[in-house]
């Protein structure tokens, strides 16, 4: 409760400012609408916003999903198969240097205007972050339980799925935790390039006929989702790892 | 000592700069420079607007959608616009006024492949259209429907941003729109693709400017848009009477403009721009915006005086 109080002043005191600015400079309506108005566009259209939402919502939430799912595995796949691993990685590190508006486009023309390529992007940017952050957290197992382990004749395998595997989880959450802000970032991009719904897609339409209140009021959903997936994350990634708990 | 240097260098830059100092003006284009923009580029290769005292620089915007609001907010001069969007940023409180007209017809068009399912706009129900964001095209898109007897709620609309072409070559959409007669058929053509084209005005939707120029109300008044206007309308005169010639100079100035695409969009945009830029025709504006008023785009028609000026 008192959570929630906090950030119900810390939201209203840039809002208070932003509607200040608005009153002091007076801008035109369509460079920066006042936090009344933009309030006003988010009421005027609740079913048509609603329904974006949930668009955008389902896309991060699978996009996130996916993503985390290819990250673990190829980060485990890479810990399993040292050799491969070796020629895998490098490709891996091209991949994330793309930047991801020169890859949204071809998304698009390959996987279509529906979900499949929002979920893509998105699961394309989320992959690294968990990827690289559990793969450390493979490799960096401590020495002295791995040479134990050898001691104790324990095969390669074994070695990484009872020991490596558990103690690498607090990377793993370390890494979710990094991925949950992008996850939105890849939705939205996906939406840019070519959709039909979404938030992205709202933002898009509504910046092509000069309607900046609504464009404000998508963003600012937008930002509620990707803080509640934030929060999310911070709250259950942690049970993977209980042991872990920050004091 | 550093005095005399200084004077004498002051002296010399003043030396160098043109006799008679030129107006400045900045135009923003509504996209990168291609045929569409023919008369500027040939009024300026003609030296026209040299000759009417106007240093002219042509800007293509890093995103189309800003242009009205530049405009609007005094960033240019002038800008290149779409009549239809003139309605909308009226409505948006964005401060704009038309004062020229650069091409007179619509250009816009419903475009699908010719050896498609699609054969008449009828074909359309329960298909997906392509568009690219313009802000009216359900309206204009919704009138051809209703007037094929469609009902527009079974057509899906698909924003496939710039990617009309490849979307509708790839099978992607049954149908794009947004696309221009005078580029997107040929791009098809040169793919190995032909493409069939539904003209919006042919299919209940109002004639309207495709390209206008624009200011800020403030500036209706300025004698250096009438000049500039003036250099505009003989750079389309020049055109329309020595194509070819116009074409060299275009060429000339913009040397990687100079492919098949261009030289096909040149020819196809010849007979369609406005040889009297000064002009306005009041009713057929007037016209338009009760069109996008029942299509439901905007609340009211606006007052055409408000939206368009006739300089003196």
């Amino acid at each position: 409760m008192a959570a929630l109080s906090r950030a119900a002043v810390a939201l209203a005191v840039p809002v208070a400012a932003w509607q200040a600015l608005v009153l002091v400079l007076a801008p035109p309506r369509y460079v920066l609408p006042a936090p009344a108005e933009v309030l006003a566009a988010a009421w005027r259209q609740p079913q048509y916003l609603a329904h974006h939402t949930l668009v955008t919502l389902s896309e991060i939430a699978a996009g996130f999903a996916a993503g985390a799912g290819v990250g673990v595995a190829v980060a485990f796949g890479l810990a399993a198969l040292p050799r491969l691993g070796a020629l895998v990685w490098p490709l891996v590190l091209v991949a994330q240097a793309l930047p991801v508006f020169v890859a949204a486009p071809v998304l698009v023309l390959w996987f279509g205007f529906g979900m499949a390529s929002k979920v893509a992007m998105t699961t394309l940017i989320i992959f690294f972050p968990v990827a690289s952050a559990f793969a450390d957290g493979l490799r960096r197992t401590d020495r002295d339980l791995v040479e134990a382990a050898q001691l104790a004749r324990a095969s390669h395998w074994r070695t990484l799925v009872d020991i490596r595997l558990p103690l690498a989880l607090p990377s793993l959450v370390s890494g979710l935790r990094v991925a949950a802000p992008l996850a939105p970032l890849g939705a939205v991009i996906g939406e840019w390039v070519g959709a039909s719904a979404g938030l992205g897609f709202v933002m898009v339409q509504a910046n092509a006929r000069m309607q900046t209140d609504t464009v404000f009021a998508a963003m600012a959903i937008l930002a509620v989702l990707a803080l509640s997936l934030r929060a999310a994350v911070d709250r259950l990634a942690p049970r993977l790892a209980p042991w872990a708990r920050e004091r | 000592m550093i005095r005399i240097l200084f004077f004498a260098i002051l002296a010399a830059l003043a030396a160098a700069s043109p006799a008679r100092a030129q107006d400045r003006l900045t135009v923003l284009l509504e996209w990168f420079v291609n045929p569409d923009h023919a008369p500027l580029v040939v009024a300026r290769e003609l030296g026209l607007f040299e000759k009417a005292g106007l240093a002219v620089e042509l800007v293509p915007p890093a995103d189309p959608s800003i242009v009205p609001r530049a405009v609007a907010s005094g960033q240019a001069e002038i800008g290149i616009h779409y009549q239809p969007n003139l309605y909308l940023d009226h409505a948006a409180g964005v401060p704009l006024v038309r004062f020229g007209t650069l091409v007179e017809t619509p250009l816009n068009t419903l475009t699908v492949l010719a050896d498609g399912p699609v054969r008449a706009i009828a074909d359309l129900a329960g298909r997906t259209v392509g568009f690219s964001v313009s802000g009216f095209e359900d309206a204009m898109l919704g009138r051809m429907l209703a007037n094929a007897g469609v009902d527009p709620e079974s057509v899906t609309l698909v924003n496939v941003n710039f990617a009309l072409t490849p979307s509708l070559l790839g099978g992607k959409v049954d149908a794009t729109i947004g696309g221009f007669r005078n580029f997107e058929l040929t791009q098809m053509r040169l793919e190995g693709a032909e493409g069939r084209a539904f003209f919006p005005e042919e299919h209940g939707v109002p004639a309207y400017d495709e390209l206008i120029f624009v200011t800020r109300p403030e500036l209706a008044g300025d004698d250096r848009l009438k000049r500039f206007l003036a250099a505009v309308e003989q750079g389309a005169i020049h055109l329309t009477n020595h194509p070819q010639e116009s074409w060299e100079l275009f060429v000339r100035a913009y040397p990687d403009l100079d492919d098949a695409l261009n030289r096909q969009a040149w020819a196809d945009t010849l007979p369609r721009f406005a040889k009297r830029p000064f002009a306005l025709d009041r009713a057929r504006y007037a016209r338009f915006g009760a069109f996008l008023a029942e299509a439901g785009l905007i609340g009211k028609a606006p007052a055409v005086a408000d939206i368009a000026v006739e300089l003196q």
